[in-house]
């Protein structure tokens, strides 16, 4: 079974907001949350500037899913995580222990009023039945389902993002690397997202330990 | 006539056109070089070698990001882990076990050693302990630490103890109720808080006879009565190490979890979470105790905080010093409206 991750590659990235958008329309995400967002660096400094496409990276060791105190995330057979939206109870929990600030609310108001947490779902949908409208109007659209890939890194003009096997991924992006001579071989976010020593456990639902 | 507004229309566009492309560029040039300083000591000497600006950025500095952020603005965090590492470890499982242990061991004092009962019969005569007013703070105090305890008990163990009883399902009900509770009672926790402590501060700061009451251990494993004032030196220690310390910490680290979008970073949550939960697991754990003490623990406690009353009896056992100076400022109950004898106690 594939296990899929995704990567940017900061050398490629353009700041077009591309990946964004199309995250947006193809899941017709709710007003003020970004599943994806990209992220620059040292912005307008010629030579210096990098940018950055960041989501839900469905970690190996996932700290949402640790802390959940519902236990709303689950693991496809892909590697994907996925939430369970009728489950959550709004604590943020998720939102604190993720690395890369994914989970986000529709809300934040007084006494802890978020709303039901949204992120990625590396286009995988959610617990209801595949292309269903339940999962649409949840969740958005299931790409994998149909044998798609995640449409922001299928949009992606320069193919700085890749999302799709772990193998394919990183083979593609090492022989980048080996092309232009070793720059930007950090695969940024990967280590902490897939992993080193124990973080290679993969968490499952149910929690530490 | 048409023409003229044409050419006006373009020469304003125009000058619209110049206006924009010149601003920027004379910002730009500042902003860029302000953050070139700062980069060429952030690294970025070694062509292709990014390592180090990735890191500034991970701090959140010279990044910028066109749609909502985190608050920290850090593109990844790690402190995130750290917060998990200390509430799925420690707080769960060491306070986990804590409670048990306590728990654990207040029904074998219970075995062993028994209530502790009157030795006296009592005599009939009833001294006002608590006037209704005090009742009023202390129930409401314990009213809500009770929800709140339990509800954030849930939150913390539900998912190792209820889920495998009673599934996802009904647990998310369960837990949401939970939630919504424990957000709602919080600030009256923390403001019946601060009235009880303003209340009952004066009778618990130390008198001289407390230091009996620690040399023998309160007597209760001898059953031996050390006499004391209003309140002894075990429900001092509650109260300022449980409901003044512990309480307020728990309180106050409680409102910045309960009221987000107030400028606070995750990391500020995660602080605050981590205070809140590991004071509240060692707060519960001492109220067991006082909990215990107040209804099978002990005869005749529940008395002065349900009716206000205590047995005159149970009064010269477990308070003397209070005891002597209350019968003369107490009249019996009959005697006396509950009202009037309020001031008087003191
Ligand atoms: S911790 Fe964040 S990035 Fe990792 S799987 Fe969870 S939501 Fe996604
Ligand atoms: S906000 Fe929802 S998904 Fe996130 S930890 Fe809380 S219950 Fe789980």
């Amino acid at each position: 079974m594939a296990r899929m991750k995704f990567l940017c590659d900061a050398e490629r990235c353009i700041e077009c907001n591309g990946c964004v958008t199309a995250c947006k329309n193809e899941h017709e995400v709710p007003w003020g949350i970004q599943r994806r967002r990209v992220v620059t660096i040292n912005d307008g400094v010629v030579g210096k500037e990098k940018s950055l496409s960041v989501a839900c990276m469905h970690c190996t060791d996932a700290p949402c899913m640790a802390v959940c105190p519902v236990d709303v995330f689950y693991r496809t057979e892909d590697g994907v995580v996925l939430h369970d939206k009728d489950a959550c109870i709004g604590c943020g929990y998720c939102f604190y222990a993720c690395p890369f600030g994914a989970p986000q609310f529709p809300q934040e108001g007084a006494f802890g009023q978020r709303g039901k947490m949204d992120k990625c779902t590396f286009c995988a949908g959610g617990p209801e039945a595949d292309g269903s409208d339940a999962e649409l109007e949840k969740y958005g659209r299931n790409r994998l389902a149909e044998g798609k890939l995640p449409l922001c890194a299928e949009m992606c003009s320069t193919k700085a993002l890749l999302a799709g096997d772990a193998q394919t991924v990183s083979d593609i992006f090492r022989e980048r690397v080996v092309r232009r001579g070793g720059a930007g071989a950090e695969a940024i976010g990967w280590n902490t997202a897939y992993g080193s020593g124990e973080q290679k456990r993969e968490q499952t639902r149910g929690g530490d330990k | 006539m048409s023409s003229r507004i044409i050419t006006w229309l373009r020469a304003a566009l125009l000058a619209c056109v110049v206006g924009l492309a010149g601003a920027p560029a004379w910002a730009a040039g500042s902003a860029e070089a302000a953050v070139a300083a700062t980069a060429a000591d952030g690294g970025l000497i070694q062509p292709g070698n990014n390592a180090e600006a990735f890191r500034s950025a991970r701090r959140g500095e010279h990044q910028s990001i066109t749609f909502a952020a985190p608050a920290d603005r850090m593109l990844i965090q790690s402190e995130g882990q750290t917060w998990r590492m200390w509430r799925n470890g420690p707080i769960t499982q060491w306070g986990g076990w804590l409670l048990a242990a306590v728990f654990v061991a207040l029904v074998l004092f219970r075995l062993i050693r028994g209530r502790i009962d009157l030795e006296g019969a009592p005599t009939g005569r009833l001294i006002e302990r608590f006037n209704r007013v005090e009742r009023t703070a202390h129930w409401t105090l314990a009213v809500t630490f009770v929800v709140l305890a339990l509800s954030g008990l849930t939150l913390l163990f539900g998912k190792h103890v209820i889920i495998p009883l009673i599934g996802y399902d009904a647990f998310s009900w369960f837990a949401r109720l939970a939630k919504n509770l424990h957000n709602l009672t919080g600030p009256l926790f923390f403001a019946s808080t601060v009235v009880f402590v303003l209340m009952f501060a004066r009778d618990n700061v130390w008198q001289a006879i407390d230091a009996l009451w620690i040399r023998k251990a309160g007597g209760l494993l001898t059953g031996e009565h050390v006499p004391s004032w209003r309140f002894n030196f075990g429900e001092k220690t509650w109260f300022w190490i449980g409901v003044v310390i512990l309480g307020l910490l728990v309180g106050a680290t409680g409102l910045i979890l309960d009221f987000p979008g107030n400028g606070q970073t995750r990391q500020d949550m995660q602080l605050a979470h981590l205070i809140h939960a590991g004071g509240a697991i060692l707060f519960i754990a001492l109220s067991l105790g006082h909990i215990y003490i107040g209804t099978v623990g002990m005869e005749g406690a529940m008395d002065g905080m349900k009716s206000g009353y205590v047995d005159e009896t149970w009064a010269r056992e477990h308070h003397e010093y209070w005891y002597r100076q209350a019968k003369d400022a107490t009249p019996a109950r009959p005697a006396a409206p509950p009202r009037a004898a309020a001031s008087a106690t003191r």
